[in-house]
């Protein structure tokens, strides 16, 4: 199978800024997926909503674009009545942890066997950039025009106060290790947890001081490292850590 | 045989019969004993899937996606839950779900009076969410009803492919009346006929898309078609389920009243011309026409302020006389002073 029968080519040009990271997580997700033999016989693609939400839906299998920040129970379900399938989230981190931060908790907790891919872009892109859940404190956005106030949301730390956990962490820089994480959380029974540092340059990027999408992945490569075997990830350490 | 069956249970026993396998739920007074039966039943039965969500957000959006999924999908709450699943109420439109939304009302707003009855979400129902969409709704007065209803309700859905709601109220849902559920006529279930998730290369979205299920948001002409072809949909479904109770008497004066309402104000239709709304959903607008025909008097009795009252103006054209039951207690005893002030008659002479 070649990753590109996996997307929805007859929706290209597709809604994405030049540049964008979304771009990147989806076509390295259906790399993974075409590496899986995983199709639209079974596997089904959930979203929530945002510019990360409408991934699902360039996906070439059953995909459901759900509510913002229902995506996780809405794949739950999904999981629930078609258990023989995978069912794979791709959303946003505003979508995931803000309005959906209750179900969030909720579903991680239950544990149902789900891949959740997030496009971590630090920011609301759709609605044109707010600060969200995962902003690092003092950046500059629409509604903190001087520096948001709040410390981030640690999504790796509360899913490590879980009894048993899956979380990976990379950036859309770093394709080839994204690519692993996406495939290990396929695998994983339980709910497994990708969140890929990406970018909106659009929104944010032009803002804090980037004038390029390329600038942005070149300040990835610098200041996000790999790291292997270890039980805990520092805030700039990409890996995987898991509890059976 | 007879058993003595309360109203939650007959429509849990009902959403069986339809073919129902998917519930999820938060606790809620009145609903709670179908929250309660749904988990019993998926303890018992490997089939029939069970979810106590964190909250009705959640149940609402497991429901419609369980529907999506190939699931007869179904919930339970009263009015606070009910407000709070209204965007997934709407995104099943959209999506062209078919499910069941049990809403036994209670006194609100807000907390209210909770295990007290009411009947102050009938609006709620018709457009409680956002957006175009044309709700069916039914609304049974005994536990016998509850148990074929329900069925009716799921084909509905079905037929429709779109969310139904169910209503009832706190003293239906509790009222406990032996039935004989072998003797009761049922329509045979309408299975599933949308193929489920994860046998296609479909796009289920709320978003203005066409039948490809790709967005189309710029095209107003592609979102006016899909609103016509679910308002004609709607519209042939709800013909086929054109139920109510219309009982004639030699009167100038006409009740209208539904619900636990027509329970308490049954001894009236012995007097009175009496009419029974069960499909709430769309207005049962012919029928109340011509039921309403030549009818000096015509007073709706109801658990709010005149809300199904305002529908019956709108379809048959005239003002009509209004008792409101307000606070949570339905009773004859309530009814004796407006009595007097609409129609100029004592109770006791009419009892
Ligand atoms: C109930 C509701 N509230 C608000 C919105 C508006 N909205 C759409 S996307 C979005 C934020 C999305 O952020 P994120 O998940 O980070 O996605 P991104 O666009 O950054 O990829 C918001 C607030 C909505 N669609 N629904
Ligand atoms: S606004 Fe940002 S997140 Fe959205 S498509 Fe553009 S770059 Fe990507
Ligand atoms: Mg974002």
């Amino acid at each position: 199978m070649y990753y590109k029968d996996l997307i929805k080519m007859q929706r290209y040009p597709h809604s994405w800024c030049p540049g964008c990271g979304i771009g990147s997580v989806l076509k390295n997700t259906a790399k993974v997926l075409a590496g899986m033999n995983l199709d639209h016989t079974n596997t089904i693609a959930v979203s929530g909503i945002g510019c990360s939400g409408r991934m699902a839906g360039y996906l070439n299998m059953d995909a459901v674009h759900s509510l913002h920040g229902r995506a996780l129970t809405s794949a739950e379900a999904i999981k629930t009545v078609r258990p023989q399938h995978n069912v794979v989230v791709l959303s946003g981190d505003g979508d995931l942890f803000s309005i959906g931060g209750n179900h969030f908790l909720h579903t991680a907790r239950r544990d149902p066997d789900i891949t959740v891919v997030c496009n971590n872009n630090e920011i609301y892109g759709l609605t044109a950039g707010q600060y969200s859940p995962t902003t690092p404190k003092g950046t500059y956005t629409t509604t903190s025009p001087k520096g948001c106030k709040y410390e981030p949301i640690d999504i790796h730390g509360i899913l490590r106060t879980m009894p048993r956990y899956f979380y990976a962490r990379s950036t859309v820089w770093h394709v080839l290790h994204m690519q692993k994480c996406i495939q290990e959380a396929i695998q994983w029974k339980g709910f497994a947890f990708v969140d890929v540092v990406s970018d909106c340059i659009e929104i944010n990027g032009r803002h804090i001081g980037y004038k390029k999408a390329s600038e942005m992945f070149a300040m990835y490569k610098e200041k996000y490292k790999i790291v292997r075997d270890v039980e805990v990830l520092g805030p700039h350490d990409l890996g995987v850590v898991k509890k059976e | 045989m007879k058993t003595l069956l309360g109203g939650n249970d007959a429509f849990f026993q009902g959403a069986l019969r339809a073919g129902a396998n998917y519930f999820a739920g938060y606790p809620i007074s009145p609903t709670t004993e179908i929250l309660t039966l749904a988990a019993e039943r998926a303890e018992e039965q490997q089939d029939f899937h069970f979810l106590q969500a964190e909250d009705e957000i959640a149940a609402a959006i497991a429901v419609v996606s369980a529907s999506l999924a190939g699931a007869k999908a179904f919930t339970a709450t009263s009015g606070p839950g009910f407000s709070l699943m209204q965007e997934a109420i709407s995104w099943g439109y959209r999506v062209e779900a078919p499910t069941v939304f049990f809403e036994s009302q209670r006194v609100g707003p807000s907390t209210g009076a909770p295990t007290f009855p009411a009947q102050e979400d009938i609006l709620q129902a018709m457009h409680g969410a956002h957006g175009t969409y044309y709700p069916l709704a039914f609304y049974p007065n005994s536990p016998a009803e509850c148990y074929t209803l329900a069925v009716t309700a799921f084909n509905a859905a079905e037929e429709a492919m779109q969310p139904v709601i169910f209503l009832c109220d706190g003293y239906v849902s509790h009222l406990y009346e032996p039935v004989d559920l072998e003797a009761l006529e049922i329509p045979p279930a309408v299975p599933r006929s949308r193929p489920p998730l994860g046998t296609g290369k479909r796009h289920f979205t709320g978003i203005a898309a066409d039948e490809e299920g790709i967005p189309r948001t710029g095209n107003p002409q592609v979102q006016e078609a899909w609103v016509r072809k679910v308002k004609k949909r709607n519209e042939e479904v709800a013909k086929r389920y054109p139920l109510y109770e219309y009982k004639e008497r030699d009167s100038d004066t006409l009740l209208i009243s539904y619900g636990s309402t027509s329970r308490v104000v049954a001894p009236l239709q012995e007097r009175f011309s009496h009419f029974r709304p069960i499909r709430i959903f769309p207005v049962l607008k012919e029928e109340l026409r011509k039921a309403c025909e030549g009818y000096e008097h015509i007073v709706v009795l109801e658990a709010n302020d005149g809300q199904y009252a305002m529908l019956v103006e709108h379809a048959i054209g005239r003002e009509v006389e209004k008792i409101p039951l307000l606070g949570g207690k339905i009773s004859l005893s309530r009814i004796k002073e407006p009595l007097k002030e609409v129609l100029g008659v004592e109770l006791e002479d009419v009892l």
